[in-house]
């Protein structure tokens, strides 16, 4: 079995590094965070003009297919007609009212409203990885359609999932700036969905947590996917770019290091917990669910910077297939969760694979130790995860196997 | 008699505290009228919605916890009007002791 990073296996510029089509989006980004690497965009699409055509049309021209390496598995290269986002941004002009005004719909050109934009260019990003990478066509698997309001509410200090759409406030502009300035912040409200359709995990205590803890992880893996980072350059930060200037932080939460986000005399010390020792009961938040979840965060982040390389060709992958598995009840707690991810990596990578390993020790690390025995693979895993994965889904079991959208 | 509003979740899980003392109010009577009307014992369902708010209203003897879906009403009134009469206190919930690094 071999595995090959994506997008690019050498450490070279970013002509190399960063896929092109994704140069286009970090150029478009009019965000300060991402000002160094969206001039480094523009300056490489200036370079390879070419290439604004090539995102329009949506292939690569061959002189960028010549540069790359023979054994790259980028999936722009996948033959047959690859699943394209439906985006719809409404503006809700500071209301509290949903879905508001529509403002860009698939294909339309920027507003020059950097709010509307950068969560176009946000559910872009979060499509390309869910299809690209795990062969899911938007959050339904069927290719419904992205929809988000910004401008959501007075200083309006949150961004939610609804159960229909992503919804996004301005923030207060003392504490927070802004929610559509995070693509992690952007990748978790959408992957909300996609729990609601798949695992269902209900949004209280534990099942709550791993809810909270699989948006997080999708919302960093659009990061790194977007940036071309592997597990050991990635911040593993989610919310990086939401606070003012003001906070003393870098970010709502880390997943490597839970707990050490922010320190602020406003906010106080970000209050999530590394271990599963120090798990919070408490009756608000929903059961903790976004205090808890660190515990397995902090597992998945350490399983993948064991095992190196771009997170999404393995924890991803096997995260992935424990969300669309059918296997997961929604009140499934978090040794439950644990035994499937174990169970997904032998699976997918072989009992005793480093993968393998690396996740069982991942999970050992935040005390979540001694796995319950599982039932073996009923009937209604078949069934379920059936009904969440779209035909041209490949079933693969190689590592770092592209779907094939054939 | 104290109307405290605490607002906890939203995706960065950060809590804040309203607490009035109504009878320092320049308007008590409003705020009885207000508490009275509200129908404690049948707040309306509240199913949770990833990474909304929820909000907790305490106003000895009531005690509700609703979703920000269904803060309306009266309860909404209550609310709006603890949050512009008071500044919110933020109230972190410190973590546990540091495992040393590894």
């Amino acid at each position: 079995m071999t595995r090959t990073p994506r997008p690019y296996p050498y450490s070279t510029p970013h002509k190399a590094i960063v896929p092109p089509y994704l140069l286009a989006r970090i150029a478009a980004i009019d965000d300060p965070r991402f000002d160094v690497a969206a001039d480094a965009a523009r300056r490489s699409l200036l370079r390879d003009a070419p290439m604004r055509e090539w995102r329009r049309e949506g292939e690569p021209p061959s002189f960028i297919a010549h540069e790359r390496p023979a054994r790259d598995e980028r999936p722009a290269a996948l033959p047959g007609m690859a699943p394209s986002p439906d985006r719809r941004i409404s503006d809700a002009e500071n209301a509290e009212r949903l879905p508001g005004r529509l403002v860009r719909r698939e294909g339309q050109p920027i507003t020059g409203d950097a709010a509307v934009d950068a969560a176009y260019d946000g559910l872009g990003e979060t499509f390309e990885l869910f299809a690209r990478v795990f062969g899911r066509d938007s959050i339904d698997g069927a290719g419904i359609p992205l929809e988000a309001t910004v401008h959501y509410g007075d200083r309006y200090d949150n961004a939610f999932w609804d159960g229909e759409r992503m919804v996004f406030g301005d923030g207060d502009g003392e504490v927070f700036r802004g929610f559509t300035n995070s693509l992690s912040v952007i990748g978790h409200e959408l992957t909300h969905g996609v729990t609601e359709r798949t695992a269902k995990l209900r949004y209280q205590g534990q099942s709550g947590a791993l809810n909270e803890h699989i948006s997080d992880v999708f919302g960093a893996l659009v990061e790194q996917y977007g940036m071309g980072q592997d597990a050991a350059s990635a911040t593993w930060l989610i919310g990086e770019g939401v606070f003012t200037d003001l906070v003393e932080g870098r970010a709502i939460r880390s997943m490597k290091e839970p707990g050490t986000a922010y320190d602020d005399d406003v906010l106080g010390r970000d209050p999530q917990p590394d271990h599963f020792d120090r798990y919070i009961e408490t009756d608000d938040d929903n059961g903790g669910v976004h205090l808890n979840s660190g515990i397995p965060n902090r597992a998945f982040a350490l399983a993948a910077i064991e095992l190196g390389g771009f997170a999404w060709e393995h924890v991803g992958r096997i995260w992935y297939d424990v969300l669309t598995s059918g296997r997961l009840r929604p009140d499934d707690g978090f040794h439950t969760f644990a035994a499937e991810t174990v169970r997904a990596a032998d699976e997918r990578f072989g009992a005793d694979s480093p993968e393998s390993r690396a996740v069982t020790s991942g999970w050992s690390a935040v005390g979540i130790e001694e796995l319950p025995a599982l039932d073996p693979v009923p009937e209604r895993a078949a069934s379920d995860a059936g009904s969440t994965m779209p035909t041209w889904t490949s079933s693969s079991r190689g590592a770092g196997a592209s779907p094939d959208f054939d | 008699m104290d109307v405290i509003v605490s607002r906890s979740g939203g995706i960065a899980g950060l809590r804040l505290t309203w607490e009035v003392h109504v009878e320092e109010q320049p308007d008590p009577d409003e705020w009885y009228v207000l508490i009275r009307e509200i129908p404690w014992s049948t707040p309306p369902p509240a199913p949770p919605e990833p990474d909304r708010f929820i909000y907790r209203i305490r106003c000895e003897p009531h005690e509700a916890t609703l979703a920000e879906r269904q803060l309306t009403g009266p309860w909404r009134e209550l609310v709006e009007r603890v949050q512009e009469r008071t500044e919110p206190e933020r109230s972190p919930r410190r973590p546990g002791p540091r495992r040393p690094a590894r």
